[in-house]
């Protein structure tokens, strides 16, 4: 959407940004107040699907300057150092942290921090040489990153081997209780020990992080690559581009029936966003110059190669909703066989045009777009009929073994990223198995990616990154907080009642 | 014909019935009768008398062909049927025959890791137990039975070579009778049965005052399972949520404090016991 002079005074006097924040949001200000039918070429049709809000580009702006998720290789950092910052490579484990940090101070993105900070564990594996110590060092280096990069988008990769650092990582994360680095261990149940797979578990259920990957699926997908930001697999070495959405909530309204829709009106603005999201990418590749001048691309952090654009969609269950009122059906998205069916055909069709159209610098993934299940946002009145991703409503979700089930088949299209959350009840703590067990089968029924956490803990997932409950309650009363992710924590929660999800007790 | 069994309900993800993540069979009648039974309904078979039917709030339940007839979308699970019920039943359960439950098992076998049968008291039903086991031990789970103890060793052996593992309760070793109203009193014999043939995973004991000798109890099974490391010793101290008024009024002055608690865990500890767990 674009933004108006006005926006810059609003910004500037607001009571409830860090002078850091009010500085990105006038950055985000500027990039908004350019005309994208001057600037991008955007035709009448395309920037009617923005105004009528059918399609959301997540305010990422009309001049682009750098790629929306950057995934850099850090093997370089340990072989090359960094020319640019003069840093040598590292030889303990002090250098390592130490470079590292300030390197992530100079890796971009839309939120301008890094919301990929490596495989930790591997990074540092090399440099362990007493636990007790090195435990301390890496504790205060996760602290650091929660203090500074003050987004939880920022997201840290262990897994799927077993390691010392992955070890004391985890215990770190399990006592800091810190809302970033987000982090996700790449699960394989043929490489990941079950102890250390348990120990994860854990964690997870105690302070929400690290959730589960299926690795196998994403490494057939994706290749090489690394979860970053909420849950977006992109691949190593290069990012993503891009991520406008699809507004399947808002894309309804109106039609007198299904067929309208998929014969018309969805064919329609797929193809809109597709040669938009085209657009986007040949202004950061052909003119922002940031594959020209960036030293991550001159040192071999990221290649432009590895780069590929995502294709994302909210809202589902309040589209399939209107569309079974429409039949005259009293079911509700989540415990409708219909209603599944509906969803299924909503994804294979714009999963068909996604998948047909030629993507524009974007080789490394087969020159197409990704599909991507975005978690939804508060940039618009109309994000309050927009469910985050294919979820079921918060407050109509079924019993857990009937919502996974549910759920697992639709992560098959997101390529580049679905995921689902259950909360679970206290029990689970004595019983970390189960857990993992139903991390196991949700995988084995096609699930890409699993998070659990207790319905009691301070620290909770909004819908990919995490908040403490804590800080959104002092964004209602209007005070400032460190992070922009607590501030957006209050808008998804007044939107989506995400704090009161359905709690698993003794799997219901 | 087909057997079949009356099932009071069916939990698909259960984390308290065994390891890992397990489907729980609940099936319905008991042989005992315990002052502090949390599943009351499930001890008898419905005598069809009705009363229940006028007294669901949702229209739920029906008299159709001399049973009483229990509409699952109607119900909204106020459970005042249950509370209505004179004879300890429910007019909410269902009849399976093998097959119907080993296609229920088959939709979850990704998530679990077995399935534990429980009731009411499932060696009861032990034939057909037995045969449903030997059809989910082919999908690669393991089969648990949670049992009260008292059932007679000879008649369910063919049961006892197919399942994995048993969790059993030793309620008491001594005023068992007034404890769960039985003249039952096998239950340390069938405990030592098992163990011998490393059949137990947990051995269970509620916790209450005066309706039993909690030393006792907990001396004698420390003393019979120490030399067994890997099994499970659970003490639960009784409470009262969820409980019928009158065994509220029954229970009430005889939960037994936290730190006798403790000591019971220290003393079992003590004899030998390895893995201890209290809940209280």
């Amino acid at each position: 959407m674009r933004s108006q002079v006005e926006d810059i005074l609003d910004v500037v006097t607001s009571k409830s940004s860090t002078y850091q924040q009010k500085l990105f949001s006038l950055a985000n200000v500027a990039e908004r107040l350019v005309d994208p039918k001057e600037v991008l070429g955007y035709t009448d049709e395309e920037m009617m699907y923005i105004e009528n809000h059918m399609i959301c580009d997540l305010n990422e702006g009309y001049a682009l300057y750098r790629p929306r998720y950057i995934v850099p290789d850090y093997n370089v950092l340990l072989t090359s150092g960094c020319k640019f910052l003069s840093l040598d490579p590292p030889k303990d484990l002090e250098e390592l942290l130490d470079s590292l940090l300030i390197l992530y101070s100079h890796v971009p993105s839309i939120t301008s921090f890094p919301v990929f900070i490596g495989d930790l564990d591997k990074l540092m594996e090399p440099f362990i040489t007493d636990e007790e110590k090195d435990y301390v060092k890496i504790k205060r280096f996760l602290n650091h990153i929660d203090k500074t990069i003050v987004d939880s988008f920022c997201h840290a990769n262990i897994g799927p081997e077993k390691t010392r650092a992955g070890e004391l990582i985890i215990k770190a994360v399990v006592e800091l209780e810190n809302p970033t680095p987000n982090m996700t261990i790449r699960y394989d149940k043929d490489i990941t020990p079950r102890d250390f797979a348990l120990k994860a578990a854990e964690a997870c259920l105690k302070v929400s992080k690290p959730s589960f990957s299926n690795n196998k699926m994403y490494n057939q997908d994706v290749g090489d690559h690394k979860i970053v930001s909420c849950y977006n697999a992109l691949p190593s070495g290069g990012g993503a581009y891009t991520l406008p959405r699809l507004r399947l909530g808002t894309i309804v309204k109106g039609v007198k029936s299904i067929d309208e829709l998929m014969k018309d009106r969805l064919p329609k603005v797929t193809k809109a966003m597709a040669t938009m999201i085209d657009k986007r990418v040949r202004f950061i590749v052909e003119k922002s110059n940031f594959f020209e001048t960036s030293f991550l691309v001159k040192e071999g952090f990221i290649k432009r190669e590895n780069f590929s654009a995502m294709f994302g969609i909210v809202g589902l269950a309040d589209a399939v909703n209107y569309l079974l009122k429409l039949e005259g059906l009293d079911e509700k998205f989540g415990t409708s066989k219909r209603g599944d069916e509906i969803g299924h055909s909503i994804l294979e069709l714009i999963d068909g045009i996604a998948n047909t159209h030629e993507a524009v610098y974007s080789e490394r993934t087969n020159n197409r777009y990704l599909m991507h299940a975005q978690v939804g946002a508060d940039l618009s009145e109309e994000d309050k009929d927009n469910t985050p991703a294919h979820r079921i409503k918060v407050g109509e979700e079924p019993i857990l073994p009937i919502h996974i089930k549910q759920a697992a088949p639709f992560h098959k299209y997101f390529t580049s990223g679905t995921g689902d959350l259950f909360a679970l009840d206290q029990t689970y703590l004595n019983n970390v198995d189960a857990v993992l067990d139903i991390i196991e089968g949700a995988f084995a029924e096609g699930a890409r990616y699993i998070t659990t956490y207790l319905h009691n803990t301070d620290l909770v997932r909004v819908t990919g990154y995490l908040v403490k409950k804590s800080e959104v309650m002092k964004v209602q009363k209007g005070e400032p907080v460190l992070r922009d992710t607590e501030i957006m924590g209050f808008g998804t929660n007044s939107i989506a009642n995400v704090f009161e999800r359905r709690v698993r007790k003794d799997g219901n | 014909m087909e057997i079949k069994a009356v099932v009071n309900k069916i939990i698909p993800f259960s984390n308290v019935d065994g390891p890992g993540n397990r489907l729980s069979i609940f099936f319905q009648e008991c042989n005992v009768n315990c002052v502090y039974c949390h599943n009351h309904e499930t001890i008898n078979l419905c005598r069809s008398c009705k009363l229940c039917i006028g007294k669901c709030p949702k229209k739920a339940l029906s008299f159709f062909e001399n049973k009483i007839v229990y509409n699952e979308e109607k119900c909204c699970e106020c459970d005042t049927c249950i509370k209505t019920c004179p004879c300890s039943s429910s007019p909410r359960t269902k009849e399976y025959t093998v097959d119907e439950l080993l296609k229920i098992i088959d939709e979850y076998k990704l998530f679990i890791r077995g399935i534990t049968v429980s009731g009411g008291e499932a060696t009861l039903k032990a034939p057909f137990v037995t045969e449903l086991f030997k059809r989910v031990k082919k999908l690669g789970l393991t089969c648990f039975v949670d049992t009260n103890g008292f059932f007679n060793k000879n008649h369910i052996q063919e049961l006892i070579d197919v399942t994995d593992k048993f969790m059993i309760d030793i309620k008491a070793v001594d005023k068992i009778e007034e404890l769960c109203g039985t003249k039952l009193k096998n239950n340390l014999e069938n405990l030592e049965y098992l163990l011998k043939q490393n059949k137990v995973y947990e051995v269970r004991t509620v916790l209450i005052e005066n309706h039993m000798d909690m030393e006792n109890t907990v001396k004698t099974v420390a003393n019979i399972i120490k030399d067994y490391p890997e099994v499970i010793y659970k003490l639960i101290r009784v409470h009262i949520t969820g409980l019928r008024e009158e065994q509220k009024e029954i229970i009430k002055g005889n939960i037994p404090s936290e730190e006798y608690v403790r000591e019971l865990v220290n003393m079992a500890k003590k004899i030998g016991a390895r893995k201890i767990e209290s809940i209280c």
